[in-house]
């Protein structure tokens, strides 16, 4: 028998804690990302040139590079520049949501693109202002149209979020390889640290199944 | 409580309006007829600034309001519009398209607002349709609910850029009534319409526009009895 996995069970619940691990990393930078990637949007419909250009440009800089170098970065120039200790955690969150935010706010400014002109006329003719048409109006229905590409970002960030386990995270994959570093065996642990990734992969679309037909009902 | 000042309006270099002045006191019933790509419709959308025009002043209630500071929601809460499309809010409910301004712009409590809200849906036929989305409207109740929309905020004019256009022929009447019985109850309205028999019996005034220009600026009997330009004549010609 090539697959060993008797001697690699022992250690299924220390990799299977990496799960908990991993989602925290994915969903605090999701939602973080989202809030970011959301004025970001903003800044890219609004009518102030700098703040424009500063949009696409942070958006283009961090799009155009890889994300690992930007999480090694992060992690080893933070301490080089501002004498502070950054974290393992705080590098991760810190770079996974700079990093999302800049794919979320594309998708949500072809999202507020993608809203009826009308809606905005109907809003301006009733004398509502721009900040309460676009958190009333347009973001509701943006968020609405675009709701299947946020759902893959998260997918995207749930996997990505791997990148952490090369700074020295404890999540699935980096206790995946310790597992297989002490017990000289690859194949069983990074084979379940691919099924867990898997599994949270397709429950995290069906969750978006869901939502999309409940979306489309109401 | 409308007046317009030498209004150009132009696209690029295509010239939309080409300098239209005209008066319409409170509560006077103004149609806007001509043939398509006349500029009625550019028109009625400077009033509120939907469209700011390139030159020419816009004033609403003897105020200019495309000139120097002017906190133009005020005015445009002053006026409101019924759109060809409805434009209604999709992710709200029909009461709250029509409270949500109420609400939001003019800071009205919700209970006094609901009751509001429910009375104009009254008003319009469509109180049983308070809680229903838009998408589940039917085309005349959409129209219906974005007119009491537009009354909840309590406007001084109403702008309606042809709100039967995009409706089945057999509900535009039910429309058109909803409209006429806001006539003449002190209300101003300006209403850019293709129908003919409509402009006819409830409008004050006819502004007849072609190629940017009004051509004709007269009471509703004379116009349609006896239109004094060749323009409007042959317009007619065709149209009745």
């Amino acid at each position: 028998m090539l697959l060993d996995f008797e001697r690699i069970w022992p250690s299924v619940p220390y990799i299977l804690e990496g799960v908990q691990v991993t989602l925290a990393y994915t969903g605090v930078s999701l939602c973080l990302g989202f809030v970011w990637g959301m004025l970001l949007a903003l800044f890219k419909v609004s009518h102030i040139n700098f703040l424009r250009w500063f949009a696409s440009f942070y958006t283009s800089v961090f799009r155009g590079t890889p994300l690992l170098l930007q999480l090694i970065l992060i992690y080893f120039a933070t301490p080089q520049l501002t004498g502070y200790t950054i974290s393992i955690w705080e590098a991760g969150i810190l770079t996974f949501t700079l990093n999302s935010g800049a794919y979320v706010s594309e998708h949500i400014r072809a999202g507020i693109n993608g809203v009826d002109k009308g809606q905005r006329e109907a809003a301006l003719s009733l004398g509502v202002s721009y900040p309460l048409l676009m958190k009333d109006i347009i973001l509701p229905q943006a968020i609405r149209l675009i709701l299947p590409s946020l759902v893959n970002e998260g997918i995207d960030l749930l996997k990505e979020s791997s990148l952490i386990s090369v700074i020295g995270g404890a999540d699935i994959l980096r206790r995946a390889n310790i597992v297989a570093s002490e017990k000289y065996l690859y194949f069983e642990p990074l084979l379940i640290a691919g099924f867990l990734y898997y599994i949270l992969v397709m429950i995290l679309t069906g969750a978006a199944l869901l939502l999309e037909k409940k979306l489309k009902t109401t | 409580m409308i007046f317009l000042e030498k209004i150009h309006k132009s696209f690029g270099t295509h010239e939309v309006l080409k300098g239209i002045s005209g008066n319409i006191p409170q509560g006077e019933v103004v149609a806007i007829i001509g043939p398509s790509g006349s500029g009625k419709s550019t028109l009625l959308r400077s009033i509120n600034l939907l469209e700011v025009p390139t030159s020419g002043k816009v004033y609403i209630d003897g105020v200019c309001i495309n000139e120097g500071r002017i906190d133009i929601e005020k005015i445009r809460a002053k006026v409101g519009m019924v759109f060809q499309q409805f434009n209604l809010f999709p992710h709200m409910t029909t009461l709250e398209n029509v409270i949500y301004a109420p609400l939001k712009v003019k800071k009205i409590p919700r209970k006094e607002a609901e009751m509001i809200g429910l009375n104009l849906l009254e008003k319009v036929g469509l109180k049983e349709k308070a809680n229903t989305y838009p998408p589940h409207l039917s085309g005349g109740q959409k129209q219906r609910a974005a007119i009491a929309r537009a009354l909840a905020m309590e406007p001084e004019a109403i702008l309606f850029d042809e709100p039967t256009s995009a409706l089945d022929p057999e509900v535009v009447k039910e429309v058109l009534n909803v409209i006429k019985g806001l006539a003449h109850t002190g209300i101003t309205m300006v209403i850019v319409t293709h129908e003919m028999g409509f402009a006819r019996e409830v409008a004050d005034r006819v502004w007849f526009l072609d190629e940017g220009c009004l051509v004709e600026d007269s009471p509703r009997q004379s116009f349609f009895a006896s239109p004094q330009t060749k323009r409007a004549q042959e317009f007619l010609e065709k149209v009745l």
